[in-house]
């Protein structure tokens, strides 16, 4: 590969860096997530996430399908602090 | 059947299972790691990776001093960055008594030869301008201490156990544990993995895992949630610990992330990775309190993983009755910070017997009443 193309763009990781993690023996979504940091920026893996998916199925030889999805974390999108205990304050 | 030989196989691929391999396979020895899922999938993967010195007793302290130099160390060790810094922490008391507490911390801290000192509300907001000094009494501050993060650093001592000739076999669980001439592993694929020796080092699931042997160990899991936000540019160096009873604690990453959590009142047993709907109001409410300015902090995720408990606070490192059978477990939520040490020294005890430094108040058959440890 001679281009650096970017797969996660909030966090800056290339397809060769996902590739490199797949190599290395990561099997899932979650391990991508925690080593990379992929799909752990603002999108929270939105854009990233059914391309790494994809990625990973064909590395593996599996259907896509068989891969199973990264788990929803709350608040699902970015929320600023304040606005959990505005109006809540005494 | 497939059946793997070994001298001494560790279960769980978390920073106590993966640093005891590194040592272990550092002195020759054929080492083989099995972990359930991913390299860090348990307590480590989950944890915020703040390394501190500040304890309340002789061993810990020495063990994070000696955790911390390693830390230091491992980027050249390793070859990449394990985003080691040494920002410091803050720990901030809101009370006399928190405070006596902490002096009476750095007393024991100083003799141990840690850069600590006990800070007036003035001196705590001059080295964190956005503190909210309100009703603060004092702050206990050590410059040397950091983060790194558990990924990078799970990574380096895989690296260097395999370049060792040590294995890893990893989504695979162990389902079952006997003891013949050595012992027995059988995992769920169906394999073997046959040891004289083996350490227990399963985090929240190493209660489980020794009880086919008849040995119950004093461990109890708990749920601790966190949180990381947008990345911001750097604003704030130290680790934050409030220690009031709704207090929090928090810092800021290399990479610009805020990372926090607090401890649960009352604590929410048992082996839980499942997040509450009370977590993120209080959280943001209480970090906002203590640095007014994170109101403005986008919050991106919150999860939870497990902290191992032992009724004293301090962890249990040490062979079991059954010979050849060690664990390293009950980390209380330092095994990230205690790890490199910690595998350093157990590697050495499962080889040589004995232990480099006094460990009695991390022995299985010691008097486990509450007290030693009055920095959770």
């Amino acid at each position: 590969m001679n281009e650096r193309v970017v797969i996660c763009r909030c966090e800056d990781i290339t397809e060769e860096e996902v590739l490199d993690a797949i190599r290395d023996g990561a099997i899932s979504m979650e391990e991508l997530k925690r080593v990379l940091r992929v799909g752990m920026g603002p999108c929270q893996g939105r854009t990233c996430g059914s391309l790494i998916r994809a990625l990973l199925a064909r590395e593996l030889g599996v259907p896509v399908h068989s891969i199973k999805e990264w788990s929803r974390r709350p608040p699902l999108k970015p929320v600023p602090a304040g606005a959990f205990f505005q109006g809540e304050e005494s | 059947m497939s059946t793997v030989t070994c001298e001494v196989a560790v279960i769980g691929a978390g920073i106590i299972g993966t640093a005891t391999a590194h040592y272990l396979s550092a002195r020759g020895v054929d080492v083989v790691v099995i972990d359930r899922s991913y390299m860090g999938s348990g307590s480590t993967g989950r944890c915020i990776g703040g390394l501190r010195h500040q304890f309340s007793t002789p061993p810990s302290i020495r063990l994070m001093k000696e955790s911390i130099r390693l830390f230091s160390e491992m980027e050249e060790e390793f070859g990449h960055s394990v985003e080691f810094s040494q920002g410091g922490y803050l720990l901030l008391a809101h009370s006399d008594e928190m405070a006596a507490t902490f002096r009476a911390n750095i007393r024991v801290q100083r003799a141990e030869g840690i850069n600590v000192s006990l800070l007036d509300p003035k001196e705590a907001h001059d080295l964190v301008p956005q503190l909210n000094t309100e009703g603060l009494v004092a702050g206990a501050w050590c410059p040397d201490d950091g983060q790194a993060f558990p990924f990078a650093v799970l990574k380096g001592y895989r690296k260097r156990t395999e370049n060792a000739g040590g294995r890893f076999i990893l989504h695979n669980p162990v389902v079952n544990f006997r003891r013949n001439a050595n012992f027995e592993l059988f995992l769920g694929d169906g394999s073997i993995v046959e040891a004289p020796r083996v350490l227990l080092a399963a985090g929240p699931w190493t209660r489980e895992l020794a009880k086919p042997l008849g040995i119950d160990l004093p461990l109890a899991p708990e749920r601790h949630e966190a949180m990381i936000t947008e990345r911001m540019p750097r604003f704030l160096k130290p680790m934050l610990v409030d220690y009031r009873p709704d207090g929090c604690y928090f810092q800021q990453m290399l990479t610009g992330q805020v990372i926090g959590c607090y401890t649960p009142v009352p604590a929410v047993p048992g082996i839980r990775e499942d997040v509450s709907f009370e977590f993120l109001p209080q959280v943001a409410w209480r970090m906002s309190r203590l640095v007014p300015a994170l109101r403005n902090a986008a919050i991106l995720r919150h999860w939870a993983g497990c902290y191992t408990m032992t009724p004293d606070g301090n962890p249990v490192l040490d062979r079991t009755p059954l010979d050849g059978l060690f664990v390293a477990s009950g980390m209380c939520g330092h095994g990230f910070m205690f790890g490199p040490a910690m595998g350093h020294h157990m590697a050495d005890f499962i080889l040589d017997g004995e232990w480099g430094m006094d460990f009695s108040e991390f022995a299985l058959d010691r008097d486990f009443s509450p007290g030693a440890e009055t920095l959770k």
